[in-house]
């Protein structure tokens, strides 16, 4: 089988997985060695679905021994595989580096053989890269759950970033899609990078020559929408994988139907809406310090998919708003919809030399869509000639500025609650 | 109406602001002679690019504003806007006054409009970091044409000689007619006259189809957002992606 070939295969494989990520590192190049790392990461394209290329995303082989319903490359699916050979994985790579299509590598691999005998070629293909061609770039690496602790350990020695797909939310939701996992045999090695990584950070401080160990952290993904389990067991588990095992990203992959397995949900395309509202609440976790109880709780487990998570926090919240610009702290600003981290930082900085009013937070590119129902400059609301306070009337203003393309959305609600005005006078 | 007019060089713009403040003039616009159109109402003053003066005024700038603030107007500079001279010597004469602070004015406009040209070059530094594209030569040489909007390259230098460390590159401005040059030692600005066709390595076109393979497999095809993705890419960059054509 040709390289040509080959690709077609492995990337069509791999392309569910949909972290991208090349931050978080700041590997530096070696002399007469190729590729370095940028801390911010950088996108080399953007694919016709809108989601960048910044690794060379790939299986180093589709050859699968687990049968995992969700997954393209069940062994019980009827595709074609295929088997890269190591130097073929590293030709590719550094020719495509060297023509800068590309930050790094993302390989991963379906289970060949055995756990550990995946993983043992996984780190002989990272180990050539750093060794043998002097490969200084970022690269991501797919710990495989079975593999032996050394293997896994050893592999860390060579990467920036580590992570294992948990996939799927729950154990009963593995044993009922994914019945050769376990839950124990996924969470072993992120227990394992976990350790890693903070020993490492440790050894840091007294000795500055420390081996790196994964140094641009470990991640996850989770499949939205390919079982029963709800936003808020998604954002609880998410929750705890970044307090207990301090991951630096968790995905949410909208399940694309790729079978139709009576185990797995009907569905017509990917709940985009669901994952992007799951996106919105993993960053109030990660920055807006918020947590999952306050977003989420068992009356309502999922997210509107017509709100934002923030807005539809603040409108249950009424009462801590409206939030004065000039006096609020940052943390205050964080949680007003519509502000973010970059539009909190400015409010900061800008009003120690002078007060804010509206007018100057339109110059400090803050936008007000949102923002303007819930804060207060110098004491006065947004001069406009109707301010609601109350959260029905709220909201639907917030839904009717989105501009909400989906007639059928719209129109569910009733006229009344479009047109609070009609009833209690606001207008 | 005033008019300074230099040589359309960064030291030129430092001395047309040196001399701005030491001729206690006030300016209706500072513009590179290149971009000058002349009309009857127009007061003339050209002014002749003194690199003392220019170093004068970079050492006075951080000295009593910030090395930000010195980086700001390299980079509003840079986006060649029609008014950023302008704007330049406005953001200088604030900053001499309130000093170190001068960026925490965001409201202020005259802070404002250099901000808002940074973050124009910032932005197109750091996309072109990603979508530059390498063409490898006959003679082993990684050739990358591009047409920035802005005058970003100059930017680029050091982070693909960091890099590409052991490979000999040219990344070449085709709007502006010059490029970056790294020999595998050191990186250097240089024009570029384009009198020969480029020959490519024989392997080069069987690495972009592979490029191009991977790319189209790489799409979730029930997720197809081409907004999404100019969003990210403006067309305006897709002449030279291998992957765009």
């Amino acid at each position: 089988m040709n390289l040509n070939e080959k690709i077609k295969i492995l990337s069509d494989s791999a392309k569910y997985d949909v972290s991208c990520s090349s931050s978080g590192s700041s590997r530096k190049n070696k002399k007469g060695g190729i590729g370095n790392a940028a801390p911010s990461g950088i996108c080399h394209s953007w694919t016709p679905d809108g989601r960048c290329i910044s690794l060379l995303k790939i299986l180093l082989t589709n050859y699968c021994i687990y049968d995992c319903k969700y997954c393209v490359n069940r062994s019980s699916n009827d595709v074609p595989r295929a088997a890269f050979t190591i130097d073929e994985l590293v030709n590719l790579t550094i020719n495509f580096y060297r023509r800068n299509y590309i930050e790094g590598l993302f390989l991963s691999s379906a289970v060949c053989v055995s756990p550990d005998h995946t993983m043992e070629l996984l780190l002989k293909s990272v180990k050539r890269l750093r060794e043998e061609v002097n490969f200084n770039g970022y690269i991501h690496v797919k710990a495989i759950p079975g593999a032996s602790n050394k293997l896994i350990e050893e592999t860390g020695k060579y990467v920036d970033r580590m992570s294992v797909n948990i996939e799927l939310p729950s154990g009963e939701s593995l044993k009922l899609l994914a019945p050769q996992k376990t839950k124990e045999s996924i969470i072993k090695p992120m227990g394992l990078i976990k350790s890693g990584i903070i020993q490492y950070q440790e050894e840091k401080l007294k000795f500055k020559s420390t081996p790196q160990f994964v140094p641009g952290g470990q991640s996850t993904q989770l499949i939205v929408g390919a079982t029963k389990d709800n936003d808020l067991k998604i954002l609880k588990l998410s929750e705890s994988l970044y307090s207990s095992y301090k991951l630096k990203r968790v995905y949410y992959s909208a399940y694309v139907p790729v079978s139709n397995h009576p185990n797995l949900p009907a569905i017509s395309g990917p709940p985009l809406l669901r994952e992007h509202r799951l996106y919105q609440a993993d960053w109030l976790l990660r920055f807006y310090g918020f947590n999952s109880g306050e977003l989420l709780n068992e009356e309502n487990p999922n997210f509107d998919e017509l709100l934002d998570p923030k807005s539809g926090w603040a409108i249950r919240n009424l009462d801590k708003f409206p939030v004065e610009v000039n006096k609020a702290d940052y943390y205050t600003l964080l949680r007003v919809p519509g502000i973010g981290v970059k539009s909190a930082q400015r409010i900061v900085q800008g009003r120690r030399v002078s007060m804010l009013d509206f007018d100057d937070l339109k110059k400090l590119g803050i936008v007000l869509k949102r923002a303007k129902y819930f804060i207060t400059c110098k004491g006065r609301y947004f001069p406009q000639k109707s301010i609601p306070t109350n959260a029905v009337s709220i909201k639907n203003r917030l839904l009717l500025e989105d501009n909400i393309k989906n007639r059928g959305n719209i129109e569910q609600l009733s006229i009344f609650s479009l047109f609070p005005g009609i009833t209690d006078g606001e207008f | 109406m005033l008019y300074y007019i230099y040589d359309g060089s960064f030291d030129g713009l430092l001395t047309a602001i040196y001399d701005a403040y030491y001729n206690k003039d006030f300016p209706e616009q500072i513009v590179p002679q290149d971009s000058f159109t002349d009309n009857f109402l127009i007061n003339k003053v050209y002014i002749r690019t003194e690199e003392e003066k220019s170093r004068k005024v970079h050492d006075a700038v951080l000295q009593k504003i910030s090395r930000r603030a010195m980086a700001g107007i390299m980079y509003a500079y840079l986006s060649e806007d029609e008014n950023a001279g302008i704007s330049i010597l406005e953001y200088l004469r604030f900053g001499f006054k309130v000093g170190r602070t001068v960026d925490s004015y965001l409201a202020d406009d005259r802070v404002n409009n250099i901000n808002r040209l940074v973050t124009k070059v910032a932005r197109e530094k750091h996309l072109l970091a990603g979508i530059i594209r390498f063409r490898l030569l006959h003679n082993n040489i990684y050739y990358a044409p591009i047409e920035p909007q802005y005058n970003t390259l100059c930017l680029l230098g050091k982070h693909f000689a960091d890099r590409m460390s052991d490979q000999i590159f040219v990344i070449h401005d085709v709007k502006r007619s010059y490029g970056v040059f790294y020999d595998k030692t050191k990186w250097f600005m240089s024009d570029i006259e384009m009198n020969k066709d480029i020959v490519l390595h024989e392997n080069e076109l069987f690495y972009q189809e592979l490029w191009k393979r991977y790319f189209d497999n790489i799409t979730i095809r029930s997720r197809i957002n081409p907004k999404l993705q100019s969003n990210h890419m403006p067309k305006k960059y897709w002449k030279y992606l291998i992957e765009m054509k």
